[in-house]
């Protein structure tokens, strides 16, 4: 029986398909196993590496020993997999007159997310939507394609942590190939997806079959905010808010919580190179940068910090829940750890929402 | 699911270089590949990504019409590091060209309707495929009122175009440049285009407007247009915000949930007075 999922729908979603989910057990103790099966099958795996400065960062790995386990949340999120923070569209080569495009396209390797949060899962389910449901974007079509999740169920939360407030749980299912929750000393894992199933396949007999079993008591309980529809509801009229300015007011413009958030997507294209031989790239950029907005001419619509802000707030809980149905904000609480000015991004809401 | 690439350009040669004003160019542009010059079209009001390979791209508007086949113009300022690589293109060298991009003037809806065009410095060339896609069909429109005004005589664009236009019957040309910006010989107005707009203000009878140009223009603008007495939904004007992808997805473009670049860029006044004022 599928679970139901946590997150209200207005119409299906793209990552959705007809897969029916299949449960099985795992023994902790084969986890490694499955993981060296995964790494020996020419995939890509890209896992939590605990780095000098005590901060936890995906990255490709070559072996189990250095997948980080104890770890909330990562720095960053996964999203580079599918959007990487450097992409190049294609290389180009000018000679006797004529110019020679090559597309990059056809060099995505296979890969596997190992670890990531439920929260990111369900960012990939937004990036997803985004990118692919009108002018569908080739470059992230096909990384997604060749691309597995396995998310793992949290069993800690933290106090930017905030998921429950954005419709999600520490352990929805939303965006994942595989779920795995840990329970006592094994892991029970969700199989969402045919893409799961196939990850599993190349592993068999780690697995055995269980039935259905009820997550709460192995999961983390994070502290609930807001009620999110209250949120969507009295945001439609925020846009006016004085409160903008109070809460943008520390912002240094620096990026951060946009670099580091599972479903911020805005880019900049940019080449590199001469004229002769060189690269068309798309780079990640942030809304809050001054220059984002700003016109040749010197006018720029988004002047200031505080438009700035209220620009990357309505658009996680206004504009796109008016465009695509989600509220693109998936509680992971990464721009509240990284902001060098303690902005807090549930705070905000509740101030520029307040009555 | 077969996705195009909307990344990959064209690659386009420069046929023909205008030096319009200081630092602004035309260029017109024709297919590298006779089999994308036969799959493109577009429609007035679209616009592009022009790119110097090794430079970047940049947003301009197709200042040509739909009207006439076998190239496409564009017009631009030189200000960044893309548009001075462009500007120092050659006859007949390549560059990329991504597009048409975002919706389109509703040409056909006016058909028989008077038509009214205020616009500012390089606001004329959006418009300038506008008002040429009116000329090649004269006989489908009415009235055609042209209020265009720039900084000084030298930054008009399209000067043999505007002498055309001016000696023509059939159009209505008031010509303005900012005080100050005229010439000894100057016989034209002299005044902003808002102040030009106010002392000769347009019918509304059976007509639409259409204002481009800096964002003051339209901001200044449109609210005239609305006291002649021209419903909000038949006043357009087309908005160029920054934009870098074209298709919605890399964030430059939006005010509020709107993106200039794929529901844009024209839009009618009825739905800018329901945007936030982001352009």
């Amino acid at each position: 029986m599928p679970l139901t999922r946590s997150k209200p729908k207005t119409k299906k979603h793209l990552s959705d398909n007809d897969y029916q989910m299949e449960q099985s057990l795992i023994s902790s103790a084969n986890l490694q196993a499955f993981f060296e099966t995964l790494l020996q099958s020419g995939r890509i795996v890209v896992a939590p590496v605990l780095k000098q400065s005590g901060k936890v960062f995906f990255q490709p790995v070559q072996a189990y020993s250095e997948v980080a386990t104890d770890y909330i949340q990562t720095a960053f999120s996964a999203k580079s997999v599918v959007f990487p923070k450097v992409e190049t569209l294609f290389s180009f080569v000018r000679k006797d007159g004529e110019i020679t495009l090559t597309d990059s396209l056809n060099r995505i390797p296979e890969t596997v997310v190992w670890g990531l949060r439920p929260c990111d899962a369900a960012g990939f389910d937004y990036l997803t939507e985004f990118f692919l449901r009108e002018n569908p974007d080739s470059y992230f079509k096909t990384r997604k394609e060749h691309t597995t999740l396995i998310t793992f169920g949290c069993k800690e939360a933290d106090n930017a942590c905030f998921c429950t407030s954005v419709g999600l749980n520490p352990g929805n299912t939303t965006g994942s190939d595989i779920l795995m929750t840990f329970m006592n000393e094994e892991c029970y894992v969700e199989i969402m997806t045919e893409k799961g199933q196939q990850a599993v396949a190349l592993a068999p007999s780690l697995f055995k079959a269980s039935e259905v079993r009820q997550k709460d008591a192995f999961l983390a309980k994070p502290a609930t905010r807001f009620s999110i529809d209250e949120i969507k509801d009295k945001i439609k009229h925020a846009y006016a808010s004085a409160e903008w300015k109070q809460v943008s007011l520390g912002c240094f413009s620096c990026g951060a919580c946009a670099f580091a958030c599972p479903t911020c997507t805005c880019f900049d294209i940019q080449d590199e190179g001469t004229q002769d031989k060189g690269v068309r790239l798309r780079c990640w950029d942030a809304c809050g940068f001054g220059m984002f907005t700003r016109h040749s001419s010197g006018h720029n619509p988004k002047n200031n910090q505080t438009e700035r802000r209220r620009q990357r707030l309505m658009h996680k809980f206004n504009y796109s829940v008016d465009n695509l149905g989600i509220v693109s904000c998936v509680g992971c609480g990464r721009c509240i750890r990284v902001c060098p000015a303690h902005l807090n991004i549930f705070e905000n809401i509740l101030s520029v929402t307040k009555d | 699911m077969e996705v195009k690439n909307s990344y990959i350009p064209y690659q386009v040669r420069i046929a023909d270089k205008t030096e319009e004003a200081p630092m602004v160019q035309t260029y017109r542009l024709e297919f590298v590949n006779p089999s994308d010059a036969t799959a493109f079209s577009f429609k007035a009001g679209q616009f592009a990504e022009y790119g110097v390979f090794g430079e970047g791209e940049s947003t301009f508007c197709i200042a040509s019409p739909p009207t006439r086949e076998g190239y496409v113009e564009c017009t631009f300022r030189s200000s960044g590091r893309v548009t001075k690589a462009l500007a120092n293109c050659e006859i007949n060298d390549i560059i990329g060209f991504r597009g048409p991009f975002g919706n389109t003037f509703p040409i056909e809806q006016w058909y028989g309707k008077n038509i009214v065009i205020i616009t500012g410095g390089i606001g004329l060339p959006p418009l300038r495929c506008v008002i040429w896609n009116i000329l090649d069909q004269r006989e489908k429109f009415g009235n055609l009122t042209i209020y265009y005004g720039a900084k000084s005589v030298a930054d008009l664009v399209y000067k043999k175009e505007l002498q055309e236009w001016k000696e023509r019957n059939d159009v209505n040309l008031y010509l303005t440049v900012d005080p100050g910006g005229e010439t000894p010989d100057w016989k034209d107005h002299i005044g902003f285009v808002p102040t030009i707009l106010e002392q000769n203000l347009p019918s509304s009878h059976n007509a639409i407007a259409i204002v481009a140009g800096p964002p003051i223009l339209i901001k200044l603008g449109m609210p005239i247009l609305g006291k002649c007495g021209f419903a909000n939904n038949t006043i357009y004007t087309t908005l160029e915000n920054r934009m870098k992808c074209g298709v919605g997805k890399c964030g430059h473009c939006t005010v509020g949930k709107t993106y200039v670049c794929k529901d844009g860029p024209v839009f009618t006044y009825e739905e800018i007075l329901n945007m936030p004022p982001e352009y």
